[in-house]
């Protein structure tokens, strides 16, 4: 796609970075309620492969998504660095709190409008439509991917219903 | 609109919804027994109503209220006779009202006219009966009006749901979270000096808080109940209009008013009564003619009754109608394969008929018993609610629906089991009984049949099911589970026990899912999913039986 960088991207100008299959994401601050370490979840039968399951968040049942399987990304082996960021994402007109199962934390980044480029059209983990742009540090010349969360939820629902055909004919 | 004007708006909009049904209760009991006292009722009704709407800068409604008030006064000295066309025309006016002033209106929809209307109907009745000689009533002063009126128009967003609390009650609750606060304190005071105490004496200081803690939840839990009669009021219009529209006579009954229930069931519970009332208006109760045909009065009752039973809320709608049509009934699901020649013809099988989603298509309404319209509908609302449907019908003398609801929807008493490291929640009131599994039925498999006291019992092992993973332990137990007249077993690792469970919604991703209908937390903070039992009966019904082939 050839749109111009989306004007959150550009007016947001700090991002939380996390490592997900050996490689550096980040997510605008403004979405990131809190970070917790990874505890136990409870598997939800039946639900999507990439909800790993639920967890107790202070009272509120919380689902956690596993990026990896969610971006067909190599999968995520459970360490003691492993963590939960807890984000707010819109989904289908509606705000959900949910959980995004991370390696590890990075770190707080300041990117301003010309540090974020346009992602190619190839060549990174993840389908470009999944990503804000391509943060590029200054301090040591890496490039950290800024995902677009709501339209990681929302274009998997396309591909599962694609998949799945609603059952037909209820009413005859 | 300022958020103050939007707030001061908002509180009058509950109020104006309230003073409304007020008086539409009242113009139907003027309409049964036409007397001074109730007429008084009206008018302060509506001069109270009109003092509002006025102040908030509604002044059609102001108006039309004003209007109404002059034809009352008209009835008052009788210069203008209470008869049945004037009785919808003043019921028509709250609609109006409802309208003016951006409520939806309660009526039957194909009776009502448009706001102006009903104002130019009003105002030419006025006109027509002016009064000869009695004063016409005396008037408070009018209401200051608005210095800048503000755009009338429908408000931007639903009202918000709200509750009136005793300001009694939120003082206590206030006071408990205040002691709450002290036993906590001293606990942790307690907890940091740990070693000066004995265990026993620490746990009698968490008991004192828990007590306190228990006494808030109930407490809150009151608060939220709301008696069924403000549910079930609107549906005297409903019937009297429908009745109307119908050339039926048909006297409305309600008893236990007064019995208290969560809100939130209050409000769930409106649709599928709507269906039961109207289907037993339409086609339950015959015409005035028919019923004389059959030696019953001309005019048939609808009552409705509610009461609690054993921890649960339990309403029959009863009419004393034709009854259910069951040679039609069984005819009809014999035809579309529904049921087997030889089947029995109980009032249970005649409600699973019915309820049939498929069943009651248009064409087919009136011709069966008519009972089906919107039934399925019902029937999801009511399990949706966690709660069952059961009818009585006898040929001839009328129909009742029973339905039993829980009280609550945050809280259920819950049956806990463990499969692997999982932890489930039955809901209590679907467990039958707990057995051993036989050692017979030790194989692996998702599904198997055992005897259970000669019958044959069906059942689902959790763990395959789930596709948890792992192997069974050595000993497997199986918890009976029931819905109705079904039942099934599951076979589950361990059986933890019963307690109060208090349900979470399982959020986006996970909603819906067959065999689950919400979640709970555990005492160490870990989430436990709550079976859906009706699913899990349907499920281990449907699945073949690979222990039979084995």
């Amino acid at each position: 796609m050839s749109d111009p960088i989306e004007e959150p991207s550009a007016a947001a100008t700090q991002y939380l970075s996390f490592q997900l299959a050996a490689q550096e994401y980040a997510l605008g601050i403004l979405r990131v309620k809190e970070i917790i370490e990874y505890d136990t979840v409870t598997p939800v039968p039946g639900a999507p492969p990439w909800v790993r399951g639920v967890f107790n968040l202070r009272g509120s049942v919380v689902p956690v998504v596993d990026l990896t399987v969610k971006l067909h990304l190599p999968p995520a082996t459970l360490t003691r660095r492993s963590c939960i960021v807890v984000v707010e994402a819109h989904r289908a007109g509606e705000t959900i709190v949910l959980g995004l199962l991370a390696d590890a934390i990075g770190q707080v980044l300041d990117l301003g409008p010309e540090d974020v480029l346009r992602p190619p059209s190839f060549g990174t983990p993840v389908h470009a439509d999944y990503l804000l742009g391509l943060g590029r540090l200054a301090t040591d010349a890496r490039f950290v991917l800024l995902l677009d969360i709501d339209r990681v939820l929302n274009a998997q629902e396309i591909a599962l219903a694609l998949a799945a055909p609603p059952a037909s004919g209820e009413r005859g | 609109m300022t958020p103050e004007l939007q707030q001061v708006h908002a509180i009058f909009l509950v109020e104006a919804e309230e003073q409304l049904a007020t008086l539409e209760r009242e113009l139907l009991a003027l309409e049964r027994s036409p007397g001074p006292e109730v007429l008084r009722a009206v008018f302060r009704t509506v001069h109270t109503f009109k003092g509002g709407a006025a102040s908030v800068g509604h002044p059609e409604a102001a108006e039309l209220a004003h209007t109404l008030e002059d034809l009352l006064t008209l009835v008052e000295t009788r210069a203008v006779v209470l008869h049945a066309g004037l009785g919808s025309l003043l019921l028509q006016a709250v609609d109006a009202l409802r309208e003016r002033v951006g409520l939806s209106a309660t009526g039957d929809s194909t009776l009502s006219l448009p706001a102006a209307e009903v104002q130019d109907l009003l105002a030419n009745l006025v006109k027509a009966a002016r009064p000869v000689g009695g004063a016409p009533l005396e008037r408070a002063p009018e209401p200051p009006a608005p210095t800048e009126p503000e755009s009338p128009a429908a408000p931007e967003q639903a009202p918000e749901h709200t509750l009136r609390v005793g300001l009694s009650r939120l003082d206590r609750m206030l006071d408990l979270t205040g002691e709450i606060a002290i036993a906590r304190g001293r606990l942790a005071t307690m907890l940091s000096q740990a070693h000066r105490y004995t265990p026993q004496q620490l746990l009698e200081a968490h008991h004192e808080g828990d007590r306190l803690h228990l006494d808030l939840q109930e407490l809150v839990m009151k608060v939220r109940m709301v008696p069924i009669g403000r549910t079930l009021q609107p549906f005297a219009r409903a019937v009297r209009d429908l009745a109307l529209r119908l050339e039926k006579q048909v006297r409305w009954e309600v008893s236990g008013e007064d019995v208290e229930v969560d809100t939130t069931v209050a409000e769930l519970l409106r649709d599928p009564l709507t269906h039961l009332v109207r289907n037993a208006v339409d086609h339950g109760l015959e015409t005035p003619e028919r019923r004389r045909a059959r030696g019953k009065a001309p005019t048939g009752t609808l009552s409705v009754r509610a009461f609690h039973e054993a921890g649960t809320l339990v309403i029959q709608v009863a009419d004393d109608g034709a009854g259910l049509d069951r040679e039609r009934i069984l005819s009809r699901a014999r035809a579309v394969g529904l049921l087997g020649a030889e089947a029995p013809s109980d009032d249970d099988t005649l409600l699973r008929l019915i309820l049939e989603p498929g069943f009651s298509t248009a064409a087919h309404v009136t011709e069966l018993s008519g009972r089906g319209v919107g039934l399925d509908v019902v029937k999801r609302n009511v399990e949706a609610l966690r709660g069952t449907l059961q009818v009585e019908s006898t040929p001839g003398q009328g129909t009742t629906f029973h339905l039993r609801l829980p009280l609550t929807l945050s809280i259920i008493e819950g049956f806990s089991v463990a499969v692997g490291n999982e932890t489930y929640v039955i809901p209590l009131e679907h467990v039958h009984e707990c057995v051993e599994l036989p050692d017979a039925e030790r194989q692996p498999g998702r599904t198997g049949m055992i005897q259970l006291r000669g019958t044959a019992l069906p059942y689902l092992r959790l763990r395959e099911h789930f596709g948890l993973g792992g192997g069974p332990p050595a000993r497997e137990s199986l918890v009976v589970i029931g819905q109705g007249r079904g039942q099934a077993g599951l076979a589950v690792d361990a059986l933890l026990g019963q307690g109060q469970t208090v349900i979470k919604p399982l959020g986006t991703f996970c909603q819906g899912l067959p065999g689950l209908s919400g979640s709970t937390l555990l005492g160490d903070g870990r989430v436990a999913l709550i079976l859906d039992v009706p699913a899990l009966l349907q499920q281990t019904v449907k699945s073949p039986n690979p222990a039979a082939s084995a």
